[in-house]
């Protein structure tokens, strides 16, 4: 068999992809590089956006996201729940989407000495999940007290401190939502900036960034952070090692095994388209 | 029933509704009149909510439907598999509703639903693990397909694979050894070229949404109502 | 973390293998963990549906009646959501649906212009000469992209070409065109780039969170997924 031959066979065959794709996200994990994270320019001019939030401002917190999409949107989301409760600030969660209650609490599970010492109801509310999705975003926006009569833990609302001073959404200095989802980015773009004009902080996956810079790039958003890389960065600026660190050597070891499959793809698709030239 | 009350009736209540809504939002006439259009546009904002909770619930009826209709026509090669989900997904509703209840009978335990103890369990070792991997199993297919779609057969392709491979290497730490300069260029295709790339998308999604509103008041869309007449 | 948790969390290393197991052969232990998937996740959805219109709606009505008496039509339109299933009154299901369908179309439809189109015509609109040749270059990259783009996606008429000869208007536009088209190229380079990230990131998180914690429950649901994929393909050969 030529040696061409092999080496597309070897690319073709899934199980030797798979295998190659799963030690190469394992390995590094049970032996970290440490390689070097720099961070860009555009995670530190969103670290530098909420350092210079006044103290004790009021912040909006959508969680929007799937448990599998934990790895790449709650570091980020803790890192910025760390710098935010530094500040002194004050945040409300809520979720549109069913699975917020879910991720909350694998949420505070995972970062429990970011919430200690913080008081529920004082500090920070969850809301809980709300269905309805841009009519939920609308309603929230006009009143909170006036949607939700009752928060996650069953504890009415008009009574908890913190939504009586921030009942509405021009009463947040900043909206940060967290999601995996263009529908909801788009959602308070719609209903909580174009109206009210509260500014916007996108934590997004990857894979829908893309698609949402067009958003930042107009000014609609103060900035984005995406994806397990910007995690990573923020982790480094707030001083809190967590899963975004961890996952930075597996990542560039994965990526670097899907870059060497596509060198390997192109070669081999080009010496036999050249080598069917040369026969005709 | 006439086809008034099966059909032009919904239709003319998404008409009223969507003219309503824009009235109350670009009109002002005084201070009085604004602040009652605010509540009655809150209110109806609050009506989809709410409906929306019952479309959910329709949903996951429709899912046990189904699985009773597996049983029936597949059989006993069907039957275990549907009877897991179908028991699950009673016992998680049943749990559901016993916090509910208890929020309602006993509301000094501090349980609801999604605090009941039982229903937390499920949800947090049978239901996160199980959306987590199902979810991410699409790595292995995304590896197997990024090393065939990235073929540089014309310069379009290879265009395409010079970007891709840029923001790779700029995303993971191994770019920044390589080369320092990977970060800034990846900030860069993505502030620049690609943003006026999805910029027509944007505008066009939006183009989308109003003539598909546009289409709704005039009762030229009306697929929302289903198939049956 | 008590025993309940412990096998709990076993469980859950369990079914993320026995799920990852599809990508090398359909088995029964996945076909067992999808369908456990399915079940809880509409289990979960309607919970959380109860929970949303309790809280929304019901609690409302007990606590505050006169400000929220008006919730007692959606109540009433959501429950005629059910008659869909009725061969005879399937169309009463229509009046819920109606409103849902007409808020959402509002909702987006009064504010779409400005969100999505006027602002991003705004910040299209850039200095195209100036003294700082970088960001001059960059303006007039976003500039043409997104011209264009939008020649490509939206003016799909293309001006007739005269025979024998190109004409002005034709090449303006056909150089448009091939601008949006590579620009695009751009755009969907970069997404599947950072589709390969994201998708990556959810395989490492669930490691870290799944299955390194409880690696003796990983090891064993690996075995077993394994045997339940190499049984019927050797059930197969010996039938052969």
């Amino acid at each position: 068999m030529k040696p061409l031959d092999v080496l597309e066979k070897i690319i073709g065959s899934r199980e030797v992809l798979y295998t190659l794709l799963i030690l190469a996200i394992i390995l590094p994990i049970l032996s970290p590089i440490g390689l070097p994270v720099t961070i860009s320019s555009r995670t530190l001019a969103v670290y530098d956006y909420i350092q210079k939030l006044k103290l004790g401002c009021h912040v909006w917190m959508e969680l929007n996201y799937e448990v599998a999409a934990r790895g790449e949107l709650e570091p980020a989301a803790i890192a910025l729940i760390k710098q935010l409760f530094d500040k002194g600030c004050k945040i409300v969660f809520v979720s549109t989407a069913a699975y917020g209650p879910l991720v909350f609490s694998l949420l505070q599970s995972m970062a429990p000495d970011v919430f200690s010492g913080k008081k529920y109801g004082i500090d920070y509310v969850f809301l809980g999940y709300v269905s309805g999705g841009e009519a939920a975003v609308a309603s929230l926006a006009r009143s909170v007290t006036g949607t939700v009569s009752t928060d996650n833990y069953g504890n009415p609302v008009s009574e908890l401190p913190l939504i009586r001073e921030a009942n509405k959404a021009t009463d947040y200095d900043l909206a940060i939502i967290v999601t995996s989802a263009t529908d909801t980015i788009n959602y308070y773009v719609r209903q909580w900036f174009t109206p009210y004009h509260v500014p916007l902080l996108f934590v997004v996956l990857s894979v829908i960034a893309p698609s949402i810079e067009p958003f930042v790039a107009a000014g609609q958003a103060i900035g984005m952070l995406t994806g397990q890389r910007a995690a990573a960065e923020y982790e480094v600026l707030v001083g809190r090692k967590g899963l975004g660190l961890a996952a930075m050597d597996a990542q560039s070891i994965s990526h670097l095994l899907i870059l060497i499959f596509i060198l390997i793809g192109n070669i081999v698709y080009w010496v036999k388209r050249s080598s069917q030239k040369s026969k005709r | 029933m006439s086809l008034a009350v099966r059909r032009h009736i919904p239709q003319l209540i998404v008409s009223i509704i969507i003219i309503l809504m824009v009235i109350f939002y670009f009109f002002y006439i005084d201070k009085t009149v604004s602040s009652q259009m605010s509540t009655a546009d809150k209110a109806l904002s609050d009506w989809a909510v709410i409906i929306t909770g019952f479309a959910l619930i329709v949903g996951g009826v429709d899912i046990l439907r189904y699985h009773m209709i597996q049983i029936r026509k597949q059989g006993i090669k069907q039957a275990p598999f549907s009877a897991v989900t179908i028991s699950l997904e009673i016992i998680m509703v049943i749990l559901a509703l016993i916090g509910l209840y208890l929020s309602y009978v006993a509301p000094y335990l501090g349980i609801t639903i999604t605090t009941q103890p039982q229903f937390k369990w499920m949800y947090t070792y049978l239901y996160a693990p199980s959306d987590a991997a199902m979810y991410s199993i699409l790595v292995f297919y995304i590896a197997s397909a990024s090393y065939r779609a990235f073929i540089a057969r014309n310069p379009m392709a290879m265009l395409l694979l010079i970007t891709a491979v840029i923001v790779m290497l700029g995303n993971t730490t191994i770019g920044g050894v390589i080369w320092p300069g990977f970060l800034s260029l990846r900030d860069w295709v993505m502030t620049v070229p690609n943003t006026a790339a999805f910029r027509p998308i944007t505008m066009g999604a939006g183009f989308g949404v109003i003539l598909l509103g546009l289409r709704l008041l005039v009762w030229r869309e009306v697929s929302w109502m289903g198939r049956r007449e | 973390m008590d025993a309940w948790d412990i096998f709990g969390a076993s469980l859950a290393a369990a079914l993320v293998i026995w799920i990852y197991s599809f990508a090398y052969r359909d088995n029964v232990l996945y076909k067992f963990a999808e369908h456990l998937f399915v079940g809880t996740a509409a289990g979960y959805s309607i919970a959380l549906a109860i929970d949303s219109i309790n809280r929304v709606a019901i609690k409302s009505l007990i606590t505050s009646p006169a400000t929220s008496w008006h919730y007692i039509i959606p109540l009433i339109l959501g429950a005629t959501m059910f008659m869909k299933y009725s061969k005879k009154y399937y169309w009463v299901a229509r009046y819920g649906i109606a409103v849902n369908v007409a808020v959402g179309a509002a909702l987006a439809l009064r504010t779409i212009p400005m969100a999505n189109i006027i602002a991003q015509i705004n910040a299209t609109i850039l200095p195209l000469w100036g003294s700082d040749i970088l960001k001059i270059i960059n303006n007039w990259l976003i500039f043409l992209i997104t011209l264009g783009g939008l020649t490509y996606f939206l003016f799909t008429i293309f001006p007739k070409k005269i025979s024998g000869r190109t004409s002005p208007i034709y090449g303006f536009y056909r150089a448009l065109y091939l601008i949006g088209i590579y620009g695009m190229m751009v755009g969907f380079g970069a997404l599947f780039a950072n589709t390969i990230m994201t998708r990556v990131g959810f395989v490492i998180s669930i490691y870290l969170i799944y299955l390194q914690p409880y690696y003796i429950a990983t090891i064993i649901a690996t075995i077993l997924a394994a045997i339940a994929i190499l049984i019927p393909i050797l059930i197969r050969r010996r039938g052969k």
